[in-house]
């Protein structure tokens, strides 16, 4: 069963008055990875995002979900899926408390400990009105709700881009933890648990992925393990590259990628290894923006 | 033992770790027998995926630095004794050697001078041949 992809999609498009918003896309996500969705505003992660979840009906392609088609998806699945919105989806009337409780009686996999749990290494204030609650302390409810059925694949849409550092540490540890886990058992392996996350904030990324999407203008630009990519991606300056005179991208030479303003060049030393000992490695923000330029 | 980990790095993370065990067996700070800390704590410390310790853990596993004992975790192998001052702790600062030649060159400094302000800067520090300043490990 680790073999399957949780996640699968074959030529994803869809347009939109006019505009084409999603180009194409084709991506294998497999069981057990943490992918960190990653472009400009306006790229499309969003709507892919949404497409996933069976939010948006793509004008051609499929998604799949957990082997399940998006538009279609069962109940079975939908109780092991988490989604959190970019713009979330609360009651605004209720208590906060109420909310928890309410949205914990849809899921037979509910556990209302957990749920409490997690609030509180949030530090989410659990009185008062959904509607009162500040934007971060919104996005900690909703990450609250998402994971305290601890379900195996996990698709949050910026989830923490209101929250400060410390909060988002705690909500990068709650996505490793689970109910069924017991602490610090020898061969307990880590949970397969699925995630795909888009967001901004680059180093926290850093830190949980085991693969990185980049999108750009509703294209799938790259996607691989964020391993490989820091152990053989280099950035190479522009005088570096002027031997090999290839204008742009050149087959077999190694050269994923050109900025054009500057002349920089990303590498990959598994094309071509004559690149090892040149320029250094990135970072995935300085990646983002050679990517982008 | 605790790792250092910076998550914003080139150095992927568990290239880290692999990194850090190595040096710790190789210099005797982790002796056979020792205990590593779990792949959940390391993981929860650091605020980062389980995953990226279990391959480091793996991979030393497979290297032999490491073993899996039932009922206590990972624990360094017997038969990981890296002699002391040995070819195998000199491969491993080989890279740091060969990133500050390059730093050298580039500086255009003279290959005697380089060598001298290495010698220099190991003098300088302090006169107990402790690789590392942490603490000895209980035997």
């Amino acid at each position: 069963m680790t073999t399957m992809n949780a996640i699968e999609t074959q030529n994803l498009t869809l347009h939109r008055n006019g505009t084409t918003i999603l180009k194409d896309i084709s991506l294998s996500i497999p069981t057990g990875a943490v992918v960190g969705l990653v472009g400009r505003n306006g790229a499309g992660k969003s709507t892919l995002l949404r497409c996933l979840a069976g939010l948006i009906e793509p004008s051609s392609g499929s998604a799949h979900l957990l082997q399940c088609p998006s538009t279609h998806l069962t109940d079975a699945v939908r109780e092991r899926l988490g989604f959190v919105a970019q713009t979330p989806d609360l009651f605004d009337w209720m208590e906060v408390f109420e909310m928890i409780h309410t949205i914990g009686r849809a899921y037979p996999r509910w556990n209302e400990t957990r749920a409490l749990a997690l609030a509180s290494q949030l530090d989410l204030p659990m009185g008062g009105k959904v509607r009162n609650l500040s934007g971060g302390d919104q996005q900690k409810l909703s990450v609250v709700l998402a994971l305290a059925h601890d379900p195996d694949l996990l698709i949050l849409d910026e989830p923490v881009s209101s929250l400060d550092p410390m909060t988002r540490r705690e909500f990068m540890r709650a996505l490793f933890t689970s109910p069924l886990q017991s602490d610090n058992l020898p061969g307990t392996e880590p949970r397969e648990r699925t995630v795909l996350i888009s967001s901004h904030l680059l180093s926290d990324l850093e830190r949980v992925v085991t693969h990185v999407a980049f999108i750009r203008d509703g294209r799938l630009q790259w996607l691989d393990a964020w391993d490989a990519m820091q152990e053989h991606l280099r950035l190479i300056p522009a005088q570096t590259t002027a031997a090999v005179a290839a204008p742009y991208p050149a087959a077999g030479t190694g050269v994923m990628w050109t900025n054009r303003q500057t002349g920089q060049r990303v590498v990959d030393t598994r094309v071509d290894s004559r690149w090892a000992d040149s320029g250094r490695g990135l970072l995935l923000d300085e990646l983002f923006v050679e990517l982008n330029a | 033992m605790e790792f250092d980990i910076a998550p914003n790095s080139a150095n992927p993370i568990y290239r880290q770790i692999v990194e850090q065990v190595q040096r710790r067996v190789a210099s005797g700070q982790l002796p056979p027998g020792a205990d590593l800390p779990s792949v959940r704590a390391v993981a929860l410390q650091h605020a980062i995926n389980p995953m990226t310790v279990s391959k480091a853990y793996s991979l030393l596993e497979a290297q032999g630095l490491l073993e899996r004992r039932r009922g206590v975790g990972m624990v360094v192998a017997a038969q990981a004794v890296m002699h002391h001052g040995g070819p195998d702790t000199l491969a491993l600062l080989q890279p740091a050697l060969a990133a500050a030649a390059q730093a050298s060159r580039q500086l255009g400094i003279d290959d005697a001078a380089a060598v001298a302000a290495f010698a220099q800067t190991l003098a300088q520090l302090a006169p107990t041949p402790t690789p590392m300043p942490m603490p000895a490990p209980d035997l």
